[in-house]
């Protein structure tokens, strides 16, 4: 909420509390339509969870297409190319329907209730992150002080679907691919939460929202991977650990098809194994998308005036005869988290670049590369950046190179924005109360 | 309240999308179930017993590692935020008023309820971070020990015997 765009020659106008009232969706339904607490909750949350639900089917269905025609060409093929017309766009949607039409097994050595079960651990994770993610300074379903704690511990239930399936289907390759899984995920969890700390450092706040809000202005120095070496590190290292999070090739040996047959869902047929597809690439999304508002600059363009022009849109409010609703600020929203989405499916794209051109890791070498090279890389990362603002005071007088981010404007950007959950609090009140 | 009803909302969201599909697909999918359909896959052999077996936890030493750290982390998590607004706070060139923001944002008070004689000066706040870079050290000072202790042990090996025999033979 501090972090209002820099250096007021830019012209990024720090938006005038009257002109830019937001409201969240549960105030305007109980305040506008008279809706009770209760169900202006209900309402706002099942609209919330219906938008993201598109979201989440459609961006799959597109990354699978990527996948298939990229991996194709990196291979020197054609890939997809009938379905739909030009260049199979429309291939994920006939794999939909094919999958729909398959017969479903469950083998009789399986746990039944269970082996059904665990398919929807998975996709309620990815879709429970989505509750958290900002995709521009107000279009967030839930505007939570420590977003970024919570979504990195939902994102970890994910977990406990493949080791469910693994367990439950009764075979041996996919008890070991959900075994492998299990010691995979908690030990890539160590360096993805330290690595997630470093730009947390420089920003001084665990709320994505204020995170990216924080980034606005140039690319350089202002976006997060640019604040510091250790925060260009950083960046590195928690994307390669997001790969394994996903476990995406080179880190997939849930799956690891050349040895385990297809790993935990060796058992699983039809829809039901498309849907662990599904959630993979949810999450894909998700943990990309996290990266970008950590590191990559958020929902801005990174170039100041053009962010400038944008935000300005907000000023442009012709009448259409709904009271309170800008027609420019509707439009700059939407471009802002258009320039979100497509930053994170570049990162999802270069996941899948990485996994098409590496060979697959060994297990072994799997946990080598998380406990004896990332954890003791991010520990080192973590030091580092936690010395080095203190490193710059002592020598240059300021806790950054290119000069403070937050703006030298007198009213922060708070208040008007995003109504604050209240339910968490920052949770460091008497640590505040006792500093005086 | 408000996130826990949306987190309640979308788990519900995210199963009613995965169960509309596989319903209508109950309506329109082939079911012939035969033995070897429902046999489980063990290489197209007929399967040697079962699945259910007791079964080797190489990682049990490295779960273990897991829950310190992670107890660790959740620790840091506050404390990466009130050290990254301290840190915010130690420019001396910053106005009064992100200033008062600030520390409104560091102690956790709601935006526009603090006096201005409340708001932190440059010092202070070198102070403070100076002390919490130090807490940070000592705090992730003792878990690295262990970390190393752990290392050293030979529990961070996937393959533990082999390894062991492998450090053996390299001494000999």
């Amino acid at each position: 909420m501090l972090a209002a765009p820099p250096a007021a020659d830019l012209a990024l106008p720090v938006e005038p509390a009257e002109a830019v009232e937001s409201v969240t969706l549960a105030g305007w339904l109980s305040d506008g339509v008279g809706l009770d607490g209760f169900w202006a909750l209900a309402v706002a949350a099942a609209v919330h969870a219906f938008v993201l639900l598109n979201l989440f089917g459609v961006l799959p269905a597109v990354f699978i297409w990527v996948e298939r025609k990229w991996s194709a060409r990196l291979q020197d093929r054609l890939g997809p190319t009938r379905v739909g017309g030009r260049f199979g766009w429309l291939q994920a949607l006939a794999d939909g329907l094919k999958l729909i039409q398959k017969e479903d097994l469950v083998p009789d050595a399986a746990d039944g209730l269970l082996f059904r079960a665990s398919l929807y651990v998975p996709a309620i994770s990815v879709l429970m992150a989505f509750t958290l993610l900002p995709f521009n300074d107000r279009w967030v379903a839930v505007a939570s002080d420590c977003g970024l704690f919570l979504i990195l511990a939902v994102l970890s239930l994910e977990v406990v679907g493949v080791v469910l399936g693994g367990y439950t289907s009764g075979s041996k390759w996919s008890l070991l691919g959900g075994m492998r899984e299990a010691a995979q995920m908690v030990s890539y969890e160590i360096p993805l939460a330290l690595t997630a700390l470093v730009p947390v450092i420089a920003a001084g706040s665990l709320s994505l929202r204020e995170i990216g809000v924080f980034q606005a202005g140039w690319m350089f120095p202002n976006w997060l991977v640019f604040a510091n070496p250790f925060c260009a590190a950083a960046f590195l290292c928690y994307f390669t650990v997001a790969i394994a999070e996903c476990k995406r090739a080179p880190f997939d040996l849930a799956e690891a098809e050349s040895e385990l047959v297809a790993g935990y869902f060796t058992e699983y047929a039809s829809f039901r194994w498309s849907m662990f597809m599904l959630a993979e690439y949810a999450s894909m999304f998700v943990v990309s998308l996290i990266a970008t508002l950590l590191f990559l600059g958020g929902w801005w363009t990174g170039i100041a005036p053009l962010d400038a022009a944008l935000t300005g849109l907000n000023d442009w409010r012709p009448d259409v005869g709904v009271e309170g609703f800008g027609v420019g600020g509707y439009l700059a929203n939407v471009l802002f988290a258009g320039v979100v989405c497509l930053k994170a499916s570049l990162l999802v794209t270069v996941q899948v670049w990485v996994r098409w051109s590496l060979p697959r890791l060994r297990i072994d070498q799997v946990m080598a590369t998380c406990l004896k090279y990332l954890t003791p890389i991010a520990c080192v990362l973590l030091l580092g950046a936690t010395l080095w603002p203190l490193g710059l005071l002592a020598t240059l007088g300021r806790p950054t190179v290119f000069g403070s981010t937050f703006s030298a404007s007198p009213s922060p950007l708070g208040g008007a924005i995003v109504e604050q959950d209240s339910a968490l609090p920052n949770g460091d009140g008497e640590a505040g109360e006792a500093l005086r | 309240m408000d996130l826990a009803g949306h987190l309640l909302i979308f788990a519900v969201a995210a199963i009613v999308a995965l169960a509309a599909p596989l319903t209508l697909g109950r309506l329109i999918r082939p079911k012939n179930r035969t033995p070897d359909k429902s046999a489980i896959y063990d290489c197209g052999e007929e399967a040697i017993g079962s699945s259910y077996l007791k079964f080797d936890l190489r990682f049990y030493v490295v779960a273990l590692l897991f829950i310190v750290f992670d107890v660790e982390l959740a620790f840091l998590f506050p404390w990466a935020a009130v050290y990254g607004s301290a840190i915010a706070l130690t420019d001396p060139t910053l106005s009064e008023g992100v200033r008062l923001g600030l520390t409104e944002r560091l102690g956790g008070h709601t935006p526009g309820t603090l006096p201005i004689e409340a708001t932190l000066t440059a010092g202070d706040a070198t102070r403070l971070a100076i002390g919490g870079a130090l807490d940070l050290a000592v705090f992730f000072g003792v878990l690295l020990v262990g970390f190393a202790y752990v290392w050293k042990r030979g529990d961070l090996d996937w393959v533990k015997t082999v390894a062991g025999q492998a450090r053996q033979d390299a001494l000999r």
